[in-house]
């Protein structure tokens, strides 16, 4: 069975996707609407999906993870991949553009001086957090470049241009003394902390463009990853971020895919190394 | 945060739902201490023992064992080990629960079939991905805390860790370098969904962890402990601390108790760590408050090395 068809086998009849079976949620379900919207035999399920997701916008702009969550969060960057009509779309971006971590907001750092509080990352620029009220790390703020990118592409807006590269920043800041990334905490304590694969794929798709001779390290290592990757989310992610800079990655194969997010990632890396990205469109 | 409006559970029905049928506040709690040189066999029996002289009665319940995986690094002991989990699996079995499934959802890595295939469990354990539920990615149920310690009035929880009839913690025995000890409480902060929440789960860190640590138990007061302490870690742990040898297994129907009882072996004064001092009720965390059987506490204590900021809890001679 190609993944399509296997993907298409794990709808739910509300037209969204769980996890692993079960409730639909918003991001397996934007996964696999990005993954499956160019395929003929998808337009039934990809209505579908599309629909089910805009049911779930809320009234601040923004999507919850899970219809059953009150709070919107990192996933409306997810969503805003896939494009909406203008209004929602609109929304959408303002309620990232208001998000950045707790950390980095005028009130902590007064906090912070105020109560000789040290911190390992002080000084960063703003980012994005997972949920609303925390601090920023890798992943939210990775694919909420990737969506602005998008968004900024199509129209050029200064505050977008600007967000993206005190995001890009922040990876930077971020990244790990073996030159990948983990979920954002590269030092704890004055120790150092090691990268993991799927983080290191997804921050490296977010610097697509910055010059490859900053990234030589970051690349080394994804490539090394790549070999030595036991799940198919970080293979996937780890082709997605070589191929954004021109890297043309061979994966392993019988790496199996556990769920239908596994499945949507493939297809979308295989789709990349067809020469489309949507990450990056 | 978000408050609440409906489809939520309250914290008081999840004391019926959730474990044995005693009021662990009702009289001093038992806490069991057996000794465990080795990562064997033995294992079974130990824990099958400790089961039955803790009086608890699974028969055709519901069990989840929640061990702690966090990270995997070859060179050191951050997770509960495979065979104590394997033997707690068994030995529930044997006492006649109906079911007994393996649930954790990692605070750092996203992978967690693949963290675990790294610390062992596929290996260790038969058909351990049939008997897992990653509660990172679980369905979900909104529970509401009625007085919360920290500031959050609510929390999105895994159904699994909602609907089974008894939440068993299985933790290293652990120093943490912002908590001073994570055990049998700290251990559920793996029930709190990355799906939700992300990775690592930030918003306990906001809140305040140690009202964290206490407004979880408060949700699970009912949770049955067992402590792997025979390789636990010391200095900057849960992560990146030292391999300590303890060798020991700690149990009891109260996690209050057994985290107690574990900080004192760790010869960490457990009156002085604050999340159970936020936990405790009648009786609070003396020695007395708990009837320990088993080895003596005297008897297995080692001092596990502690990072400057913890040294003053360090527990005087007995």
């Amino acid at each position: 069975m190609d993944p399509a068809t296997r993907l298409l086998a794990l709808q739910n009849p509300d037209g969204g996707w769980g996890y692993r079976g079960g409730n639909s949620w918003t991001e397996p379900t934007a996964c696999a609407l990005l993954a499956l919207e160019d395929q003929p035999q998808a337009a039934g399920a990809a209505a579908r999906a599309r629909a089910w997701l805009q049911r779930l916008q809320r009234p601040d702009g923004g999507w919850a993870p899970h219809p059953a969550v009150e709070q919107s969060t990192w996933v409306t960057a997810l969503v805003v991949l896939l494009g909406m009509d203008a209004a929602r779309q609109g929304r959408a971006i303002q309620w990232l553009l208001e998000r950045t971590g707790e950390d980095t907001t005028l009130l902590n750092r007064v906090r912070r001086l105020l109560l000789g509080i040290r911190s390992e990352y002080s000084q960063e620029p703003p980012a994005w957090p997972w949920f609303p009220g925390t601090a920023a790390w890798v992943p939210p703020t990775a694919m909420s470049v990737l969506a602005l990118r998008k968004v900024h592409k199509q129209q050029p807006d200064s505050r977008l241009q600007q967000r993206i590269e005190q995001a890009r920043q922040f990876l930077f800041t971020r990244m790990c003394q073996d030159g990948g990334w983990n979920h954002g905490s590269s030092r704890a304590l004055g120790f150092q902390i090691g990268s993991y694969p799927e983080t290191t794929g997804l921050a490296l798709l977010a610097l697509h463009g910055v010059e490859q001779a900053r990234l030589a390290r970051s690349l080394a290592l994804a490539e090394r990853y790549l070999q030595e990757c036991r799940s198919q989310e970080g293979l996937s992610w780890l082709q997605l971020g070589l191929l954004a800079h021109g890297r043309r990655p061979a994966a392993p194969e019988g790496i199996p895919e556990r769920n239908p997010l596994e499945t949507a990632l493939r297809m979308l890396a295989a789709k990349a190394a067809g020469g489309r990205n949507v990450f990056l469109e | 945060m978000a408050l609440l409006k409906r489809r939520h559970w309250i914290a008081g029905s999840l004391a019926a739902l959730t474990g044995c049928s005693r009021d662990p506040r009702a009289e001093p709690s038992a806490v069991s201490i057996a000794r465990a040189a080795h990562y064997d066999g033995q294992l079974f029996d130990l824990i099958r023992r400790l089961l039955i002289e803790q009086g608890l009665d699974v028969r055709g319940k519901r069990v989840v064992l929640k061990p702690n995986l966090v990270e995997f690094d070859p060179g050191t002991t951050i997770n509960t080990h495979p065979l104590v989990v394997h033997a707690a699996l068994e030995a529930f079995r044997s006492l006649g629960a109906a079911e007994v499934r393996i649930a954790e959802g990692p605070g750092h890595r996203r992978n967690t079939l693949e963290l675990a295939e790294a610390a062992g469990y596929f290996k260790t354990i038969p058909n351990f991905e049939g008997l897992f539920t990653d509660l990172n990615l679980d369905d979900i149920s909104p529970v509401r805390l009625a007085k919360p310690f920290a500031r959050l009035e609510s929390l999105y929880l895994p159904k699994t860790a909602l609907g089974c009839d008894l939440l068993v913690s299985l933790p290293k025995m652990k120093t943490h370098h912002w908590v001073a000890a994570t055990l049998s409480m700290k251990n559920l902060f793996g029930l709190v969904p990355g799906s939700v929440y992300g990775w690592p789960k930030n918003i306990l860190h906001w809140a305040g962890i140690h009202q964290c640590i206490a407004d979880l138990h408060t949700l699970f007061p009912r949770a049955f402990a067992i402590v792997d302490g025979i390789t636990g870690m010391e200095g900057n742990g849960p992560i990146q601390g030292t391999p300590k040898f303890a060798g020991v297994i700690v149990a009891g129907r109260d996690p209050v108790a057994v985290d107690a009882t574990c900080c004192r072996i760790m010869r960490i004064d457990p009156e002085r760590v604050h999340y159970l001092q936020l936990a405790a009720r009648r009786g609070g965390l003396s020695e007395a408050a708990a009837r320990q059987t088993g080895e003596p506490i005297a008897s297995v204590q080692v001092p596990f090395e502690l990072i400057p900021q913890f040294r003053t809890l360090r527990l005087g001679p007995g």
